[in-house]
């Protein structure tokens, strides 16, 4: 069933556990499209369980289980008609700590369309060149594509994976802390990155930096103990929380 | 200072091990010369299919030939087989069955040979003779098959490979699932966060980033199979002719060494040419541990892991 779709991601009375473990707590959101949404929160809080159950990461888990709705261009991603390959096309991932294939770097870009149907190369080769230039890593690369990813930097190794994400050509884009393992200038990078992308995507970022988040976003969701405390536009949360956690969180006494 | 101590102490065991394989080479050769220099004999004893000691022909390459073809057939029976459970082992398999399993095919690894070749002796070779071979005879879609002709009784390569492939079963399941394991899961969640299925995941992801490993597996137990004695002597009929079918007999190296090393003091050169035997058995096995050293090297450095 289609209902009026507002935003592409929309999160209603969401609570999740793990076996008794409750970890997030009824949670209700809007995502907004072609803007980027940090998740903050202090270690703990339950922000990578949240990324992963918008694209149901978590089922993979033996003892995880979900009540609420998560509606993805209107749709119920946990509904009984949801096809869970069909979604993660649609909701790319960047992990915390870069995580290429090892193959070469060609054949890591070539992966996500390959499984979706894309078996000819004269198609395959303008993807691989359009992805790695839109995760800005195209000039570094061109002359050895052929080589295998996990020679490349850390830096490069994310915004490869970045690319693979892009790939297939999701509409939404779930980061896990994408720099959080990283240098500071392959960091830097990466978040003129993001910002560059969110023209075209719907990015959710997962983030334990309060400065990343300022710098970064342009709404910002607050976790406290699987709890939102606090979900806004960035610039309003940063001049003033209204709760006194989310100021306690980002003036660093909590964290 | 205690590092010196240690560092002797723990020498003398390196020291020691390496020395023994270097002894017992030495030695192999040692006796081995004799047939090598002799004009009956030379290294072209390698490439001669006859052997009759009492004609003074040391003909080896009956043996070396018998000893491929079951190695051949076990790998081509084991191989797939073993990496097919590994994946399900490692990769479908519920946790508490997991378990289970895997001890079972630790058990089945340290099941002593004799007791595989009597099992195979007692049920295989005539399964073998009574049901297999007249069936895939009469039946018009395999009678036709040249690897299926000929009269027997059951002692054949076709049961030597069969043995060889159940003994080598647990060591590829085992090394394999340890290979499939050792694949970091952060591969795997990349792979379905791009909507693969577990399936498309385990074979496209998993297997291609353990096939250093899961090589290794295969040539280690390559060595492991040329070089198995007790179970192929009871079942492959020992017989001095080239196998032209999966249903003749056929005589391994380890086989001729084992059967006639008792009463060859008789020749010198006889004695000498089964120490031929053993060290062309060597070689082989050195090569194979080599070849899969240099696989997982290259197959790493393709694979950006090192």
């Amino acid at each position: 069933m289609m209902t009026a779709r507002t935003h592409q991601i929309e999160v209603y009375d969401l609570s999740t556990w793990f076996g008794p473990k409750a970890v997030l707590k009824n949670i209700t959101c809007h995502f907004s499209d072609n803007a980027v949404t940090a998740i903050m929160g202090p270690s703990g809080c339950g922000k990578s369980t949240f990324l992963r159950t918008i694209n149901r990461l978590n089922d993979m888990i033996g003892n995880f289980r979900m009540k609420g709705k998560i509606l993805l261009e209107g749709e119920d991603i946990y509904g009984p008609q949801a096809n869970v390959y069909e979604l993660r096309r649609k909701i790319g991932m960047v992990f915390q700590r870069p995580n290429p294939f090892p193959m070469s770097i060609r054949d890591n870009v070539k992966y996500g369309p390959r499984l979706h149907g894309v078996k000819d190369d004269n198609e395959l080769d303008p993807i691989v060149e359009k992805s790695l230039k839109r995760a800005a890593l195209w000039d570094e690369v061109k002359d050895g594509l052929d080589e295998p990813a996990p020679n490349l930097s850390g830096g490069q190794q994310q915004r490869l994976c970045i690319a693979r994400a892009l790939s297939v050509d999701p509409p939404v884009l779930l980061m896990d802390e994408p720099v959080s393992s990283l240098d500071p200038i392959s960091a830097q990078k990466i978040e003129n990155l993001i910002v560059e992308l969110k023209k075209d995507y719907t990015i959710i970022m997962v983030t334990h930096n309060v400065q990343q988040a300022f710098r970064v976003s342009d709404q910002a969701a607050f976790l406290y103990l699987g709890e939102l405390i606090e979900f806004d536009k960035t610039r309003r949360i940063a001049e003033a929380p209204a709760d006194e956690r989310t100021e306690a969180f980002i003036t660093g006494r909590i964290g | 200072m205690q590092d010196a101590v240690g560092k002797f102490v723990l020498l003398v065991p390196a020291f020691a091990g390496s020395a023994l394989i270097i002894l017992i080479l030495t030695f192999l050769w040692y006796e081995a010369t004799p047939i090598f220099l002799a004009p009956q004999g030379g290294p072209s004893i390698v490439i001669q299919p006859i052997w009759d000691p009492n004609r003074d022909l040391y003909g080896i390459a009956l043996f070396i030939l018998g000893s491929f073809i079951c190695t051949f057939l076990a790998i081509a029976m084991a191989v797939p087989l073993g990496i097919g459970a590994a994946v399900f082992l490692s990769e479908f398999c519920p946790p508490r069955i997991r378990t289970s399993l895997r001890m079972i095919v630790e058990m089945m690894a340290a099941i002593p040979s004799i007791v595989y070749g009597l099992w195979a002796y007692i049920v295989m070779v005539p399964w073998i003779k009574n049901s297999f071979a007249p069936a895939v005879q009469s039946n018009p879609l395999t009678a036709w098959m040249p690897w299926f002709q000929g009269s027997t009784n059951g002692l054949s390569v076709l049961a030597g490979g069969t043995i060889l492939a159940i003994m080598l079963l647990p060591t590829v399941v085992a090394v394999s699932d340890d290979a499939l394991r050792s694949v970091p899961s952060s591969y795997r969640e990349a792979s379905l966060a791009l909507g693969a299925t577990k399936t498309e995941t385990a074979v496209k992801i998993v297997v291609s980033a353990a096939i250093p490993g899961i090589g290794a597996a295969i040539v280690l137990s390559l060595g492991r199979a040329v070089g198995e004695t007790m179970a192929v002597l009871m079942v492959t009929g020992n017989s001095l002719q080239i196998p032209f079918t999966l249903l003749d007999p056929a005589y391994v190296m380890t086989s001729i060494i084992t059967n006639q090393l008792g009463y060859a003091f008789v020749f010198p050169l006889w004695r000498s040419a089964l120490f031929a035997v053993a060290f062309v058995l060597l070689m082989m096995s050195v090569s194979f541990t080599v070849i899969a050293k240099w696989f997982v090297k290259w197959g790493m450095k393709t694979r950006g892991l090192v």
